[in-house]
């Protein structure tokens, strides 16, 4: 029972009853409502109370507008706050509930700051609770109230719906579908531009929907629908309507909003649970909402106008409308909001609003117009006459009657005179018409005020961009088409597409208006009423006129200053009447005091879109080596290397993680262990004269090196500094490969690519990363040979396969034979060969390895053991001991650098604070007491020492080394070569825990080299 | 957030997933026998003609454009840099002896062929669901047949390529009709790629079909 209905007219589908919930009733709409419409249509006028003064609320708007109507929708996880009910379209299901209100909508304990607002004016927390003047007390404060002058609840639960992005471009981005923005992107169209046309409305149409406006002869919805139609048979045309258009950024790329499930989502309740309710099948696969990156070459904004209010005393009253919203409740949702109406209005387009009510059968006690004389003599005014409809000229409202709900206004003249009463259940208010030129101003549009319209209007744009129809200024229908047109063609032949002799502009009968009066409010009844300016925000004429005696003369102060503006609705109907009090108040023109900047977002987005499938788990890219399924079978922990997974270790059952490294770390040096090092960067060097590159790049020598040998070095930045290492080998005379550390691999191939282009285009070397490509596996231990003999084709013997060898050869796999390279490295110290295979056949290779391996005792290690091995035979690692402050010489790496030649840092290198003798260098340390080793500790000699206690060093890598049963780090040491043999202190203030450190050769096992070359 | 295995999507054994009632893209692993990496430079004219001798075809010398013969596609991927594709292993055999000729012509030659995985999209809105994570303007207007190019799709480097010929698997006209794409990416992020691929074609409905020649 949908007692506010009319019988009949508007596009809701009476056929398709929606059942809906709002503040525990159950109610019942129809499709094709919003959730504000099918409130109305049940009498519901009271929705909401509001932000700081608790007042009762009533609908005002029919769109994004609204500053009233924020319900809290759904529960649970998807519950979402702030909701506007305005634009939230029904479903069968929906369920909301008002906010800031307690315990009741109609009776809220809230409400006493109503009675209270002397003492909390504009400003007023910056006032009072700025006292006494420690910030702890704001902080008290603050949460007070935050709790008191609140909006909805936001979900604590994640977010169970998926978003995701959709990239498109265009010729024509035509953003409203109303009667100019489809003419425009019918003619863009017609001409053969890619054109999108978006609405943030369910349906495209604007206000084309249920008035009585012709268009080509015929009725506006039938031009609609042939339009429509029209458009959705060009190929390259994309229609979205429920998709708002929420920034403009650089580059004319333009961000939209689609809201692709949400309203269907009811829809698969609705059937699930039997209903009546039959919509259209819902895909579940859906996301709920887009994001859409448009880039186009040019934009046509047919975003048209927001109705703007009038500040009279309790305007703010339940029962009181904007005109054009409440045209659109009778004749687009076919609803009838009251019984008696008073018009009150500045402007000629309200008079067809009364026409409306009169069409509903809603008496229209009086329309009350500030104008008189010539000015009431447009076509509308003179058709109102025409029908007996009661004007009241020279007359405005000055105050409204009611508790929850308006029963009467007052009305008097515009000078002077007697006040009299008009009893009314409904109040429809017009204060002019702001253009939308949100997204014009964000492209960097320039506006300028429009005295006769009384609005800021678009003027001069740096970006293709053109604005038509009412967001232009022109209200009028056959303006607003031939405008839509014209843009639609300019556009299209911007981007070269001619058009076509045939195409006609839509002709609709030119409207004559009168002018506006420029009317902000009117004076007030009684002292202290409100007369709102910002519904939201609770801003009112005193408000404004407070800020400006306290010196708030900016604009953009007012508006911190007062919140005017502020909020979801960002000040759409109120901040055009807030500047012009201001600028009353400072008696300055409209034009000078100007706008706040517009800002992204027109609308609000939620937040989910942005991150788009980017989310969860998959925040970032993860990569993974093509032996992850084996090291998943196997158990492995994983840990992030970059973007890389890689097994930390692999915990057989009760076994911790760390337990686990130790095992594999000695089974590496006891028998044999092999690990996945796949994500080692790989870059190969092809050309004749790599080796030159090479020497000008490493502080080592390369024209020395084999065919069939490898070498490791070391890169230094410009100022001398290490800035990678890796090995190198040269596989053919011109083709070498180098590697690099995992997490530098991007970085040196970028490094090298930029010196090769940029330094020494002259060289012969083309460089080409082929990390990609290989699928690596090292194998160490005493054993290893035994595992390489069984599955390569080589004879791997010390004498034919001596330590920094290389070779092509064959791996056996269980699929057949595989081409690889093998290379005769270590990094754990033990004798170690690295298999590289393409990347394909990874899987295939590890497999092999693992059954030639297994008995002699084989077992994957991962990089924890890995990292374990290499501190016990003291090779450093890039991030920690090499921190981008060590030079080669600080960590014992020197001797490499040959003095035949120079390399990028080597000038720099010889700096006299470089060679000091006071440098930090990298020591080894064990803990005295096989105590544990502290982490991160700093290195003092005096524990006790009042601070500041000198700091003589730092531990760069420690651990538990299980060949030594012992604590053991590596550590940079001030003068550290000359200390070997001191006992220091290892201290980490923040764990308090100090410990004695041995101090000496950062090499813990077989420090002559006999394992790794036997 | 929906998990990747809900309703199969992310599986890569042939069949009909996400939306039931339609079939908006079709997906296919793309084989190739073998990729090679050829390099030059403008100073040396001798690698285009070494290159055409090597391999019985010329490098295209516009950015983003691609020669075809045979089994083999060269992909324009830099100044001076190809990717040559071949779907038959025969087409490019012999590595050392053709790295070496291009050495001596001035050029380079890497083999690459295990670095990339690729998929062939097809079906109505193969477009469209690659404009979901790449910023390209796929439209054949701009991106036409034979024509190609490196970008990003979801976070993950891609390159793609716009087949000129219609797919032999497909016997549905509008498949028939609609466009083809490869895209190809580095192996180690190819799981990424393909989940991204599949949550985005889901809501068209997908075929996932057995793997094609590239």
């Amino acid at each position: 029972m949908q007692r506010c209905r009319l019988p009949a007219g508007g596009v809701v589908d009476r056929s398709q009853p929606l059942p809906f919930e709002f503040d525990g009733a159950s109610y019942e709409g129809y499709a094709g409502d919003t959730l504000a419409s099918a409130l109305l249509a049940n009498g519901v006028h009271l929705v909401a109370r509001s932000f700081k003064y608790h007042r009762p609320r009533g609908i005002l708007c029919a769109g994004v507008d609204e500053p009233n109507a924020l319900v809290q929708l759904g529960r649970g996880a998807r519950t979402e706050p702030n909701v506007r009910a305005t634009t939230q379209e029904l479903y069968a299901g929906l369920w909301a509930s008002s906010q800031n209100r307690w315990p009741s909508l109609s009776f809220d304990i809230g409400a006493i700051n109503d009675a209270m607002s002397r003492l909390i004016p504009a400003g007023f927390y910056y006032k009072t609770f700025m006292w006494p003047p420690t910030p702890r007390w704001w902080l008290r404060y603050e949460h007070l109230i935050r709790r008191v002058a609140g909006m909805g609840v936001a979900a604590s639960l994640p977010d169970p719906d998926c978003y995701e992005h959709q990239y498109a471009h265009c010729d024509v981005l035509v953003i409203g579908a109303g009667p100019a923005g489809l003419a425009a992107a019918r003619a863009a169209a017609q001409a053969g531009a890619r054109v999108i046309l978006c609405d943030e409305n369910s349906t495209l149409g604007g206000r084309l929907y249920g008035g009585a406006a012709t268009i080509d002869g015929g009725g506006a919805s039938a031009w609609l629908e042939a339009t429509t139609r029209e458009l959705v048979a060009h190929a390259d045309v994309t229609l979205l309507a429920r998709t708002a258009a929420f920034g403009c950024y650089d580059g004319s790329l333009v961000g939209l909003i689609e809201h692709v499930a949400e309203h269907a989502r009811g829809a698969t309740a609705a059937r699930s649970s039997g209903s009546a309710a039959q919509l259209a099948p819902v895909s579940t696969w859906m996301p709920r909402e887009r994001l859409w990156k448009v880039r186009a070459r040019s934009v046509v904004l047919a975003t048209g106008a927001h109705e703007r209010g009038i500040a009279y005393a309790n305007n703010d009253l339940p029962g009181t409308m904007l005109a054009g919203a409440l045209r659109t409740y009778i004749e687009r949702y076919a609803v009838r909001p009251g019984t008696r109406a008073v018009v009150f209005t500045n402007n000629d387009h309200a008079y067809a609003t009364a026409f409306a009510l009169q069409g509903a059968g809603i008496e229209v006690a009086a329309i009350v117009d500030p104008r008189g004389g010539a000015a009431l003599d447009g076509a509308l005014p003179l058709a109102a006459r025409d029908s007996l409809l009661p004007i009241l000229a020279r007359s405005v409202v000055t105050g409204a009657h009611g508790r929850l709900h308006v029963t009467a206004v007052d009305v008097a003249p515009l000078v002077g005179g007697t006040v009299s009463r008009i009893e009314c259940d409904l109040v429809a208010l017009s204060g002019g018409w702001n253009p939308a030129v949100h997204l014009f101003s964000q492209a960097r549009g320039r506006l300028r005020y429009d005295e006769a319209l009384a609005s800021f209007l678009p003027d001069q744009c740096p970006v293709p961009m053109t604005v038509v129809g009412a967001a232009n200024g022109s209200t009028d229908l056959a303006e607003a088409l031939s405008e839509g047109h014209a843009a639609g063609l300019a556009a299209a032949r911007a981007a070269g597409f001619a058009a076509t002799a045939s195409l006609r502009v839509p002709e609709a009968a030119p409207g004559a208006s009168g002018a506006p009066l420029a009317l902000w409010s009117t004076p007030p009844a009684a002292k202290g009423a409100k007369r709102f300016v910002d519904w939201q925000n609770d801003v009112t004429v005193d408000d404004v006129a407070l800020a400006a005696r306290e010196g708030y003369s900016s604009v953009e102060h007012l508006k911190r200053y007062t919140t005017l503006g502020m909020g979801t609705d960002q000040g759409k109907i109120s901040n055009v009447v807030g500047l012009a009090l201001l600028a009353g108040e400072l008696e300055r023109p409209i034009a000078s005091v100007g706008t706040t900047t517009f800002r992204p977002p027109y609308t609000p987005v939620t937040l989910g879109a942005f991150p788009g499938h980017d989310a969860g788990p998959h925040v970032e890219p993860s990569r993974f080596s093509s032996i992850h399924d084996w090291h998943v079978a196997h158990g492995a922990r994983f840990v992030n290397a970059g973007f890389w997974k890689r097994p930390h270790s692999y915990p057989r059952t009760g076994e911790s993680p760390d337990d686990a490294a130790l095992r594999e770390a000695r089974n590496v040096r006891t028998n044999v262990g092999i690990v996945d090092v796949s994500t080692l960067g790989k870059i190969e060097l092809q050309g004749g004269d790599v080796a030159e590159f090479l020497n000008r790049v490493y502080i080592n020598r390369w024209d020395t090196l084999q065919v069939g040998r490898c070498r490791y070095g070391v890169m230094l930045r410009d100022d001398g500094i290490v800035l990678d290492d890796g090995t190198t080998s040269r596989l053919a005379p011109s083709h070498y490969l180098l590697t690099t550390t995992t997490a530098n691999a991007a970085r040196v191939m970028q490094y090298l690519e930029s010196l090769l282009q940029t330094e020494w285009p002259e060289l012969d070397v083309y460089a080409s990363a082929v990390t990609e490509q290989w699928s690596a596996a090292a194998v160490a231990g005493p054993r290893a040979r035994d595992v390489l003999a069984k599955i390569v084709d080589i004879d791997v013997s010390n004498a034919a396969f001596p330590f920094l060898a290389v070779a092509s050869c064959h791996v056996r796999t269980a699929t057949g034979p595989v081409q690889a390279r093998v290379f005769r490295m270590s990094y754990s110290g033990e004798l170690a060969y690295e298999i590289h295979v393409p990347a394909d056949k990874g899987r295939a290779m590890w497999n092999a390895a693992i059954a030639a391996g297994a008995g002699v005792g084989i077992m994957a290690y991962g990089t924890e053991a890995m990292s374990t091995l290499r501190i016990e035979k003291g090779h450093i690692v890039v991030g920690a001991e090499a921190d981008g402050r060590t030079t080669a010489d600080d960590l014992g790496l020197g001797g490499l650098a040959s003095r035949a030649k120079s390399c990028i840092g080597s000038r720099l290198s010889e700096r006299p604070a470089l060679k000091s003798s006071d440098r930090w260098q990298l020591v080894g340390l064990v803990t005295v007491g096989n105590e544990p080793m502290p982490r991160a500790a700093k290195i003092v000699a005096d524990p006790d020492r009042a601070a500041p206690n000198p700091m003589l060093g730092h531990v760069t890598s420690w651990c538990r080394s299980p060949n030594l049963d012992a604590w053991i780090a590596l550590a940079l040491l001030e003068n550290g070569r000359a200390r070997h043999g001191q006992t220091l202190w290892a201290v980490s203030p923040l764990a308090n825990v100090r410990v004695q450190v041995q101090v000496g050769r950062p090499c813990f096992i077989d420090p002559k080299g006999e394992r790794l070359r036997g | 957030m929906a998990d990747d295995n809900d309703f199969g999507i992310g599986a890569t054994r042939a069949g009909h997933y996400g939306a039931a009632e339609s079939t908006g893209v079709t997906l296919a692993e793309t084989n190739f026998a073998a990729a090679w990496n050829v390099q030059g430079s403008a100073r040396s004219p001798d690698v285009a003609s070494a290159a055409r001798a090597l391999f019985g075809l010329s490098l295209p010398a516009v950015p983003n454009t691609t020669s075809r013969d045979g089994a083999l596609t060269a992909l324009w991927i830099g100044p001076a840099s190809w990717l040559i594709v071949a779907t038959d292993a025969s087409a490019l055999a012999d590595f050392e002896a053709k790295r070496d000729a291009l050495d001596a012509a001035g050029g380079a030659l890497f083999d690459v062929s295990a670095g990339r995985v690729g998929w062939t999209i097809g079906g109505p809105e193969a477009a469209t669901v690659l404009a979901k994570g790449c910023p390209l303007d796929f439209h054949a207007r701009v991106f036409g047949a034979g024509m190609c190019a490196q970008s990003v799709f979801g976070r993950v480097n891609a390159l793609f390529y716009r087949h000129g010929v219609l797919p032999a698997h497909s016997t549905d006209p509008s498949l028939q009709r609609s466009p083809q794409f490869t895209m190809l990416v580095a192996r180690s992020f190819a799981r990424d790629a393909w989940r991204f691929l599949c949550v985005s074609a889901a809501q068209y409905g997908y075929d996932v079909l057995h793997p094609q020649p590239f």
